[in-house]
């Protein structure tokens, strides 16, 4: 079964409204209490001591808000992000997406809407976040290909096989090593480790 | 002293592809209307305004848009189903009126210009199934019209027999008015499913019903009594018009006429205006209940404005046919019992399970538990079959 078919919930879930004190605040606030998330709101920051990583979502401000207002760099909030837009005005946008804004709530807020921001955003950062790790192990991965080569090339020299076999023999080794082949790789380039001749200072 | 009127709007297509039930709201909301002007108990009468899309979609906001501003009503009571709700809650919440909705929904939906006077899932799938699986087992054919109803019903259903232990041999749809079922009574005969849920509506859902009871004459595998079809929305009136081929299904209901007592007011009332030719279902007595909810409360506040009727009803118990109801503040919904009825070849219901007493609303299933506890039943109800 797909996700997308699970029922969403988010009970138990805190929200932090960074709004000035507002209908559309009211209005989100109930919202809140519908599907069972604690919403709070702030303005223009939070003042308790806990600070806004504590929360599961937020809702920022596309009209009035400001890089100032996060204790994070632009982009890197560490949950998802609902804009709230008044003024379609493309800068606001911009800025609202650039802090990672994966869904959009239209001002003034009515009696729906949150469910579906909350939806959008949680799959949109769910999956931001694991697309982001895939490809930081993609790169590092890619960096290591010299060592890969290298490590390959001194094997085939030293047991004068072909490249197969030698890349076998390096995976076996990775495998035994529970390490990464390209860990592996490394490890062999940088002479840490030589067939048969291990560590011999360490004996004495 | 001049007689005070204050007119409503009553939005109900009494024809089109699913009339059955969308008159029966026309007939409930207008019997409950004469019963409020007959009463001697409200110092002002209400004047009906009927508008009929004819079951087109597209038709309901304009004419809701037309009942509020040319008819100068700030109540409407109507629509049957979620599209034609869908189109028409704009003009209520720009236009502050109130759209009393009296028909059971999928639900995740909460309007400030909205009272919902019927169940939604919780109050209607949930309890259908908790009773249903584990008497007839978990592996389920999943049969609806093709929107939003049919739609989400079945996805809720698809959800909670997933997180359940439960198996979906089959999820079909049909276009609305749509009576091309062959292909699914026969995918049924094929998988052979403990039950099916049917969210058909009007013409296609007769048309399954016909259809599988004539499987089931042919094949007693397919008996209901074997293999049911359970509804939450098939009810009297309808089963009335099917007459044998309907008798042994299941509907979840929180109204059955043969639960009403004919001592209470309401319900008397509804048996007087009813007459033996109309029949006072659960569409019927929704939409009545809207009326009286609507007269009581103006009745408490001396206006129809819509914030103080809904801050009326809000506060106030009101005695109707669906029992004693006040709504939820947070979701304008309403606390509803769910009762399971077996339908009858005469077109009422033996009420197999009666509810322990009135749910209350969850439209977005937040403390729902969507995992039952069917395992243990339907494991009970496996080692009684070896036993017999």
């Amino acid at each position: 079964m797909s996700p997308a078919r699970h029922t969403p919930n988010f009970v138990g879930w805190r929200a932090l409204i960074l709004h000035r004190p507002h209908d559309n605040v009211e209005a989100l606030l109930a919202q809140c209490a519908r599907i069972g998330i604690a919403g709070e709101a702030a303005w223009p920051a939070i003042e308790r001591e806990a600070g806004m990583r504590d929360y599961d979502v937020l809702l920022i401000d596309a009209d009035r808000g400001h890089d100032e207002q996060f204790p994070w760099p632009a982009g890197s909030a560490p949950m998802p992000i609902i804009a709230l837009i008044g003024s379609e005005a493309p800068g606001r946008i911009a800025w609202s997406m650039g802090q990672g804004a994966d869904a959009q709530l239209l001002k003034p807020i009515g009696s729906a809407g949150l469910y579906s921001a909350l939806v959008a955003a949680r799959e949109s950062f769910t999956r931001r976040r694991s697309q982001e790790q895939e490809i930081a192990s993609l790169k590092e991965r890619l960096l290591k290909r010299q060592a890969l080569a290298e490590a390959t090339a001194m094997l085939m020299h030293k047991h004068d096989c072909d490249a197969g076999y030698a890349f076998n023999l390096l995976r076996k080794k990775a495998m035994a090593e529970r390490q990464s082949i390209e860990d592996t790789a490394e490890r062999i380039v940088a002479g840490a480790e030589t067939d048969g001749r291990k560590n011999v200072t360490n004996g004495r | 002293m001049d007689e005070v009127s204050f007119p409503v709007g009553v939005l109900f297509s009494v024809s089109g592809a699913y009339e059955q039930p969308a008159r029966q709201g026309y007939f409930g909301a207008m019997a409950a209307i004469d019963d409020v002007n007959a009463s001697s108990k409200y110092p002002f009468t209400l004047e009906a305004m009927h508008a009929d899309p004819a079951g087109e979609t597209d038709r309901y906001a304009e004419l809701c848009r037309h009942l509020i501003r040319k008819g100068k009503t700030r109540h409407v009571v109507g629509c049957t189903t979620s599209w034609s709700r869908k189109e028409v809650i704009p003009v209520v919440e720009k236009l502050d009126a109130l759209l009393w909705y009296p028909c059971v929904y999928e639900g995740f939906e909460v309007s400030e210009n909205l009272v919902y006077v019927a169940a939604c899932a919780n109050q209607h799938l949930v309890p259908l199934l908790d009773y249903i699986v584990p008497k007839f087992g978990s592996r389920v054919m999943l049969v609806g019209s093709n929107y939003i109803w049919g739609w989400e019903t079945n996805r809720i259903a698809r959800d909670i027999l997933h997180c359940s232990g439960g198996e979906i041999l089959g999820e079909r749809y049909v276009a609305i008015g749509d009576e091309d079922i062959a292909h699914l009574v026969s995918e049924i005969r094929e998988k052979r499913p403990d039950f099916i849920l049917n969210n058909l509506i009007g013409q296609s859902s007769y048309a399954f019903l016909r259809a599988y009871g004539a499987l089931g004459a042919e094949d007693d595998a397919f008996n209901p009594a074997c293999r049911p079809v359970v509804s939450c929305n098939l009810c009297e009136n309808e089963v009335t018009l099917l007459g044998d081929v309907a008798a042994g299904n299941y509907t979840v209901s929180s109204y059955f006429r043969a639960l009403a007592s004919m001592n209470d007011g309401p319900a008397a009332g509804l048996a007087r205006n009813g007459g033996p030719a109309r029949i006072a279902d659960a569409f019927f007595v929704q939409a009545y209940a809207a009326v009286v909810m609507i007269a009581e409360a103006i009745r408490r506040c001396g206006s129809d404005r819509a914030d103080a009727v809904l801050h009326a009803v809000r506060s106030h118990f009101t005695q109707t046919p669906l029992g004693p109801i006040r709504v939820d503040p947070a979701t304008n919904h309403v606390s509803l019992n769910a009762h399971i009825g077996r339908a009858r070849a005469d077109g009422d219901f033996d009420v197999v399970h009666e509810s322990r007493g009135a749910i209350a609303p969850d439209p977005f299933l937040t403390s729902t538990p969507l995992k039952r506890p069917y395992a243990r039943t339907v494991e009970t109800k496996r080692t009684l079959r070896v036993v017999q």
